[in-house]
Formats: structure tokens, C-alpha cells, sequence
């Protein structure tokens, strides 16, 4: 039974390809489109930044991705979580997903602490009832205090990432999507934030996440996907495919 | 995470019930209206014709629940119960934001409008249209610029929808018509709010004209609801526009002032029947204008105090249902490509 549930497929990506249309301009405006039109300079550069990207991640696992820059991890990342819509292949998810792609990005900088709390809770598709049973457990990890009534654009950096983190992290979901383990704060939070990354990605959470750090691939990954310019060099075990790129 | 948050019997039985009883209150005001129109003779099947249909797709809505089928309705009231929690929390924020760092907070939603009703009043009214033998120019005028100002604020705001959420949209996944959505809901609560201001100035200015409200202000939810979807529809199209080319903002603005010019708003459709060449095709802009005839509804309920015509609920629909369309058709099309754009 539990074999067999290691075995079911949570995320299966299909021959994913992803085109961008890179105009010489970006163009955003009429008047800029219909002279440059009459140029006749209206030709796109066209880029695949994804070909033919096939693979499968099981439930529980947890799959590193690893390339260069401009490999295309962040875009495989962002047509996993929905956010992109890939120009051809599908994506099949099985499961509920919280992508960790930038923390805070949906703050509003006028609302106090408590009001983002759960302005940015309904943007990660948590329920109210969730919230409020966690609110709690979400101010007491950010540490804020009584700062949690103060308009947020009082706050500083540290403060901003601590509640954006605090946040991200306090749902299990079934799929986490990571862009770069994040350790925020000084030096007491940042512990205490990679402990909470790590006991999410070990409590049966199926994890996807991209570094460039080897070491943590090394520790964290049972399995390792390689993109280099698009397309899935190798595939397979961690300490074979990192092997293989450190060379 | 949470399936069924819903009762799905419980709605139907609310939207039935709704049904009836809000039926019967239209009927019972809009009787005289009904009576004059080609469908009297068949209207009481029709009502409940209607009714038959509503209740029938309900129990066939219940039915596939219980199946584990979807259809169109299912799927729409389960997205619905998924984002509420979502849009209830944008639409706050909009509100909240609006009013965060002024003194008198949302009192200004219905002091704004009544300041400006005061000033276009005392301009129009005393200077404009004085010689003007309109009954109840005041009224007139305030509605209609209380509708217009709704339309224009609604549109305006829900044009910077999805490139004010950039960050989001690139970040997030969330289903992109919320956004328009919740910033047509978040305005439109404003609208709302400025007709309290707009009924108060009619009680009053009724006392010394002699014009009462009359129970055909219980229609004024059903303008208000067709009148906000074609808002809505606007707002799909504006938005996505919005996101390819930013000029729309700019010309947005020269574009309403010319649909509030082609509006009676401040000047009586009369004026306009001169008989010459110039004045018919103004008669024909005017009456093709869809604000026209949202505009011309509210006022037949405040000042007439009656229901207008059974053709005007159905221009009135109509308009409705085809921006709502064209909007969708709009925004579908183009929402893929919002994120390689913004």
C-alpha cells in the first residue's frame, strides 16, 4: 500500500513547450504599433525557451531542478503552477498547489499586518476559517507582535519578509513549488525559517524546487531533472545527475 | 480543500423562493406596464414558465450533485464558493484603501456625490435650463448624473484591473476575470452608496415639489443589476485592452465624455426633437445609447413613480447581455496572454 502510493503520479508533465515572441519593441501603444507596422518592422524574434519538456513527479517526492541561467526553470516553475500557459503540452497536477514563487507579492502596503494576513491567505487559496484557526500560529512565528496592527508600509525589510514567509508557510499543502529555498531575516529566523522549509518538504509534502545551490539538492532531492536551453538534458537519481553537472 | 462549503438545496430553494416572491412584488407594481404590453394575455404562463424552468434546472443541478456529474451551473457555483473568501477580501481592500488615510472615511462615498449634485445643480439648474417647463429638473438631472458617474467610475477603475495586479497575475495563480470582478464590485458599492444620497435629496426636495416615492422603488434593484453587468462587460473589455495597449486609458477619457454628451443626462430628450436633420440623428444616437435607457429607467421609477414600459426591461437586458457577452468573448481570448504583456 504504501509502495503504491508512492507511485501515483502528483504532477505529470507532457512534451511542455513554451514560445515567446520577442519583438524588437515591446510595443504598447497604437500609435507605436500601427507606424511600425507601416515599416514594416513589425517581426518577432521567436524563442523557445521549453522544448519538448516531458517529465513525472510522484506523490511525496521531492524533485530538484537544476541549469544554468536561462535553462528555463523559473518558466517550467510557472507552467507548473498555472500561471504561465504553455504554447503546447499539457500539465496534469493532482493536487492542491502553493508556489513559493516571490513571498508578498500580493501586500498591500496600506493595510495593516492582520488585514494582509488574510488578504494574502485569500490569494494563496487558503479558506477563512483556515486563517483565522491559524492566525495565531502565524503571528506568533513572524514575531511581529503588536506590530501586526500597524500599517504594513511602516515596516521594515525584515519585518515585510518575516510575515510574508510566516504566511507562504503555514498551510501543508500536497505540491510546493520553491524558487530557491528561502532563508530570511537575521540569523535566529533564517534557522528557524529553514527548519520550517525543511519539515515541510519532509512531512510527505511532494516538493519541486530549483537551486543553484548543489549541496542542498544533495541533501534534500530523491530525484534530480537537468535543464540546459530548454529541454531536459538528464534526469534521474541526485547523485548521478549532480555528478554529471558539476563536470 | 474545502469541496463543498455550499448547500447546493438551499440555494435553489433561496433563488426559487426569490423568485416568487420578488415576482410577485414586479408584477403587483408593474401591473399597468404589463397590462399595456403585447404579452399581457400570456404573461401569467409566462411568470410561470419561467419559474418552471429555474425550479427544473435547480432539481437537475441537485440531481448531478448527487451524481458526481458537472455541468455549467455546478462548476459556476462551485468556483464561486472557492473565490468568495478570495473576492471578499479584494473588494475590502479596495474599500478600505479608498478611504485608509481621509478623516471622514466612507462618508465620503455619500458626501462626494451629494456635493456634486449640489454644484451641477446650482450650474445647470439656475443657469442652463432655467426657462426649461421640465417637471422636476432636479430630480432629473441628479439621476442622471449619479447613474453616469457610476458608469464612468466602474469603467475607469476596472480598466487598471489587471495591470495594477502585474505582480500578482506573474506570481499567483488566480483565476484573472477576478479582477475586474472585484474592482467593478468594490466601485459599484460606491454607486450603491451615492443612491442613498440621491433618495434622501428626492424625500426632500419631494416634501416642498410634491413628489412622493412611490413602491416602484422596490424595480430599482432590477435596473441596478442589468445596469451593473453591463458595466461588468465593459469593464472585461477596457481591462484587457488596457493590457496590450496602455492608450486606451487616455482615450477612455475622451470617449466617455462623449457617451455622457450623447446621455440626457443634463438636457431632456424634448430638446432635442427640433425636427431637423441634425436632431434626428441625435434623437437616433440618443435612443440607441444603452445609458439612455438605464438612465431614463431610474427616472421613470423616481419621478414617474411607475414602472417604465416591458420594452425597456427588455432593451435594458439586452444591453446587458450583449456587453456581458462581448466581454467575456474579449477577455477569454486574450487573458493567456496577459502575463507575456504586463
Amino acid at each position: 500500500m504504501e509502495n503504491k502510493q508512492e507511485q501515483e503520479v502528483i504532477i505529470s508533465v507532457e512534451h511542455v513547450g513554451m514560445q515567446f515572441r520577442m519583438s524588437n519593441d515591446r510595443i504598447s501603444s497604437i500609435k507605436e504599433m500601427v507606424t511600425q507596422m507601416l515599416r514594416g518592422k513589425l517581426k518577432y524574434n521567436e524563442f523557445w525557451a521549453l522544448k519538448d519538456v516531458s517529465f513525472q513527479v510522484h506523490r511525496g517526492e521531492v524533485v530538484g531542478i537544476i541549469g544554468r541561467n536561462g535553462a528555463g526553470k523559473s518558466t517550467i516553475l510557472k507552467i507548473i503552477s498555472g500561471i504561465l500557459k504553455p504554447t503546447c503540452g499539457t500539465v496534469k497536477r493532482g493536487g492542491n498547489i502553493v508556489p513559493m514563487l516571490e513571498l508578498g507579492s500580493g501586500f498591500d502596503y496600506d493595510l495593516t499586518g492582520r488585514e494582509n494576513i488574510f488578504l494574502n491567505g485569500a490569494i494563496l487559496g487558503y479558506s477563512k476559517e483556515f486563517l483565522m484557526g491559524k492566525y495565531d500560529e502565524i503571528l506568533a512565528f513572524s514575531e511581529l507582535g503588536e506590530f501586526i496592527e500597524m500599517p504594513i508600509r511602516n515596516y521594515s525589510s525584515g519585518m515585510l519578509m518575516r510575515l510574508a514567509f510566516s504566511i507562504a508557510t503555514v498551510v501543508n499543502p500536497e505540491i510546493l513549488i520553491v524558487d530557491e529555498i528561502l532563508a530570511v531575516g537575521d540569523e535566529n529566523f533564517q534557522r528557524k525559517s529553514r527548519a520550517r522549509m525543511m519539515e515541510l518538504m519532509s512531512g510527505g509534502t511532494t516538493v519541486l524546487f530549483v537551486s543553484h545551490n548543489m549541496d542542498q539538492i544533495r541533501e534534500m532531492c530523491n530525484r534530480v531533472v537537468w535543464l540546459e536551453s530548454g529541454v531536459v538534458h538528464l534526469e534521474g537519481e541526485t547523485a548521478k545527475v549532480c555528478d554529471a553537472y558539476r563536470i | 480543500m474545502n469541496k463543498h462549503k455550499y448547500n447546493l438545496q438551499k440555494i435553489v430553494w433561496a433563488v426559487c423562493a426569490g423568485y416568487l416572491v420578488y415576482g410577485a412584488i414586479f408584477s403587483l407594481i408593474a401591473w399597468e406596464a404589463i397590462r399595456q404590453s403585447r404579452i399581457a394575455s400570456i404573461y401569467s404562463v409566462l411568470f410561470l414558465a419561467v419559474g418552471g424552468v429555474i425550479a427544473g434546472y435547480g432539481a437537475k443541478l441537485v440531481h448531478y450533485e448527487k451524481r458526481g456529474k458537472t455541468c455549467w451551473g455546478l462548476s459556476l457555483i462551485h468556483t464561486a464558493s472557492k473565490y468568495e473568501f478570495l473576492i471578499e477580501q479584494l473588494v475590502s481592500r479596495d474599500f478600505k484603501v479608498k478611504y485608509k488615510r481621509s478623516i471622514l472615511g466612507v462618508f465620503w462615498s455619500f458626501l462626494n456625490p451629494l456635493m456634486m449634485m449640489v454644484v451641477q445643480y446650482v450650474v445647470f439648474a439656475n443657469f442652463f435650463f432655467r426657462g426649461s417647463d421640465m417637471k422636476h429638473y432636479a430630480i432629473y438631472l441628479l439621476a442622471g448624473i449619479v447613474m453616469f458617474n457610476g458608469f464612468n467610475d466602474c469603467t475607469t477603475q476596472a480598466m487598471r484591473a489587471i495591470t495594477s495586479n502585474a505582480t500578482l497575475i506573474t506570481k499567483v495563480y488566480v483565476p484573472k476575470y477576478i479582477y475586474p470582478i472585484t474592482k467593478v464590485m468594490s466601485a459599484s458599492l460606491n454607486v450603491i452608496l451615492s443612491l442613498v444620497p440621491l433618495i434622501l435629496v428626492t424625500v426632500v426636495y419631494g416634501l416642498f415639489n410634491n413628489l412622493y416615492l412611490k413602491p416602484s422603488i422596490l424595480l430599482l434593484p432590477i435596473v441596478l443589476v442589468m445596469f451593473l453587468f453591463f458595466i461588468m462587460g465593459i469593464a472585461f473589455i477596457v481591462s484587457s485592452l488596457m493590457v496590450f495597449f496602455h492608450d486606451i486609458e487616455f482615450l477612455w477619457g475622451v470617449l466617455t465624455t462623449m457617451w455622457m454628451y450623447a446621455t440626457p443626462i443634463i438636457y431632456p430628450v424634448s430638446m432635442l426633437q427640433t425636427g431637423s436633420r441634425l436632431g434626428n440623428i441625435a434623437l437616433a444616437v440618443v435612443n440607441i445609447n444603452p445609458l439612455t435607457h438605464y438612465v431614463n429607467f431610474v427616472r421613470d421609477i423616481l419621478i414617474n413613480g411607475c414602472s417604465p414600459a416591458l420594452s425597456e426591461y427588455g432593451i435594458c437586458f439586452a444591453w446587458a447581455a450583449v456587453s456581458m457577452l462581448a466581454g467575456i468573448a474579449v477577455f477569454r481570448k486574450t487573458q493567456d496572454k496577459f502575463v507575456l504583456y504586463i
